[in-house]
């Protein structure tokens, strides 16, 4: 009697063993099913229907989504928009971060003061720097075109310009996350052995070959990974978008995002818009997946 | 010698050049906020206010329930985190020390998170916060974060990194797996944690986009969206000295902590960069 009981318990103590890594992990398991996984199958899923304002109900139209994205010029509009803002915030942000981090890297004194003045607009909101800029970039009263005449800019109203609307986004991107950007090469900086330069130096290099042949390709990993991240940042902006521009003058700002944003919650279509979800998904998808790769094969490990 | 020196003069000169660039603005709307309504409409910008003024601030307190604004905002931010150490803890500790049946797989399950772009399944998550009848609370806002593969990838790394024989000797002391969490694990993983905690406030504090999506009254509305739904009202598009009021008032209080504790702060997103 007494044996079979502490054979139960025993058998129950190693169920408990072996559930309790999944009660563990249950907690965010629910969350994450919920609104990680559960949204992307759904958002797929959705993209083969129409399911709009004139349509409540769910109705199967296959690729139908698709093919109105193909043939809407807006659609190519919005998407060559995007790549245009990549284009324009990414290399100029690292190159930048770069810049600053080689500089703030030295031994010099005022060294935390500079950071802190270069890195504190990654902790405001966008929409507190979008405020910050729209006054700053306003016609007339702005500070942006009366400084900038001594720079040889155009006296224009930046946000209401068919193609400089785009550039004055681009602006407020890199001013926003420049800092970031220079504390993560600072990091990647901090780790190349002194010996190195040591070698260099030896070897008679000035300082603009040790930088290409020493510093470059050994922050190389981090270039390829914050380069990653800020591509997949320019695909997500949209804080600037509603609050700046709102995608004008006649959608010449319109991001990726805003015209999901449009079409799911101004024009109530979450077929069209699921659709557009999911190429969004696998442009960035694609994008994350050939930057694996790609750190695999080429980039030099420190 | 003499070169050095120039050298690093140049390296002043450029850091001070980048630096006046990042600061100018925040100088400016600082001054702005001080100055009278109609003192900002000049084609030579004044930089110092003629008559400084606190009317701004005070006109920002009655345009809108501002201190509402800002507890909501407090909620929502210190509650995702309070309820992100408890997910972030169980998951992270199991996927540190033990051993389960598919453990690899959910991790990298666990790992979609940071490689897929929240914005793309903003509609899918707007019909789930919608059925479970959560549209226009706060409740609303927190729940895509109450799990974070981020926050649990890095206190996984901390985990690992306590001995195993000092969780065998505190089993034969008769300790448990949660007391050992409790008064061990946890306490030694406090750096990972306050790293942890800055990242996900500042990130919450500053959300827009989808507390804009999930809330429709003041009841749930947070200080990004009072700002913004303010700076689209005519009062608030044409009242420049009021809307950067109201633009220093939502920065202030992070950026003094930013600037009181700036090694912490750029510490921990140097981390969340490393580890995302």
């Amino acid at each position: 009697m007494s044996s079979q009981s502490g054979r139960i318990g025993k058998a129950r103590r190693r169920w408990a063993q072996t559930l309790r890594p999944y009660a563990y992990i249950l907690p965010t398991f629910v969350f994450l099913f919920i609104f990680t996984h559960w949204p992307i199958l759904r958002t797929f899923y959705v993209s083969f229907f129409k399911w709009n304002m004139a349509s409540p109900t769910m109705e199967f139209v296959g690729a139908a989504n698709y093919v109105q994205a193909w043939k809407t010029p807006l659609f190519w509009q919005v998407l060559g928009n995007n790549l245009l803002f990549a284009a324009g915030t990414v290399p100029l942000t690292l190159a930048v971060a770069l810049a600053l981090a080689l500089l703030i890297n030295q031994k010099i004194r005022g060294l935390a003061l500079y950071r802190a003045l270069l890195f504190y607009p990654t902790m405001i909101p966008m929409a507190a720097a979008a405020m910050i800029w729209l006054w700053i970039l306003t016609p007339n009263y702005g500070l942006l075109n009366y400084y900038g005449k001594w720079l040889g800019l155009p006296d224009v109203h930046w946000l209401g310009h068919s193609t400089l609307a785009l550039w004055a986004l681009v602006l407020v991107g890199v001013w926003k996350r420049v800092g970031y950007y220079m504390v993560i090469y600072l990091a990647g900086l901090q780790v190349i052995p002194e010996h190195l330069y040591e070698a260099a130096r030896i070897e008679g290099a000035g300082p603009w070959q040790r930088f290409w042949k020493v510093t470059f390709p050994l922050v190389s990993p981090t270039t390829f990974f914050v380069g990653v991240m800020a591509v997949i940042d320019a695909f997500q902006a949209i804080d600037q978008v509603y609050l700046m521009t709102g995608g004008g003058p006649g959608n010449a700002t319109n991001l990726f995002i805003f015209y999901i944003y449009q079409n799911a919650f101004r024009f109530f279509d979450f077929g069209y818009g699921s659709a557009i979800s999911a190429i969004l998904f696998l442009i960035l998808l694609a994008l994350t997946l050939l930057a694996f790769r790609t750190l695999h094969r080429k980039v030099h490990y420190a | 010698m003499r070169s050095r020196s120039s050298w690093s003069l140049a390296v002043h000169a450029l850091l001070l050049a980048a630096a006046l660039v990042m600061v100018v603005p925040l100088v400016w709307i600082v001054l702005t906020a001080f100055k009278e309504r109609n003192e900002v409409f000049s084609q030579v910008p004044q930089w110092l206010p003629g008559h400084p003024t606190f009317n701004n601030f005070l006109g920002v307190l009655d345009a809108m329930p501002f201190w509402r604004y800002y507890w909501n905002t407090i909620v929502v931010a210190f509650g995702i985190l309070a309820i992100q150490v408890v997910t972030i803890t169980l998951a992270a500790y199991a996927f540190a020390r033990m051993q389960f049946w598919g453990r690899d797989v959910l991790f990298i399950l666990l790992l979609v998170q940071l490689m897929i772009a929240p914005q793309s399944t903003v509609i899918q998550n707007y019909i789930t916060v919608t059925r479970l009848g959560l549209l226009d609370t706060k409740l609303a806002i927190m729940a895509p974060y109450l799990a974070s593969a981020f926050g649990t990838f890095l206190l996984r790394q901390t985990f690992k990194g306590i001995p195993r024989e000092l969780e065998e000797a505190a089993a034969l002391d008769g300790c448990g797996t949660l007391r050992f969490l409790l008064y061990v694990a946890i306490p030694l993983a406090l750096p990972g944690y306050l790293a942890f905690g800055l990242v996900s406030i500042t990130y919450h504090w500053n959300e827009f986009f989808w507390p804009l999506v999930v809330t429709e009254t003041t009841g749930s509305r947070t200080l990004t969206l009072g700002l913004g739904i303010f700076a689209q009202t005519a009062e608030g598009s044409a009242d420049w000295t009021m809307l950067m009021a109201m633009t220093l008032m939502v920065i202030a209080v992070p950026l003094a902590a930013f600037l009181l504790f700036q090694r912490r702060f750029i510490n921990s997103f140097m981390q969340s960069g490393l580890g995302g």
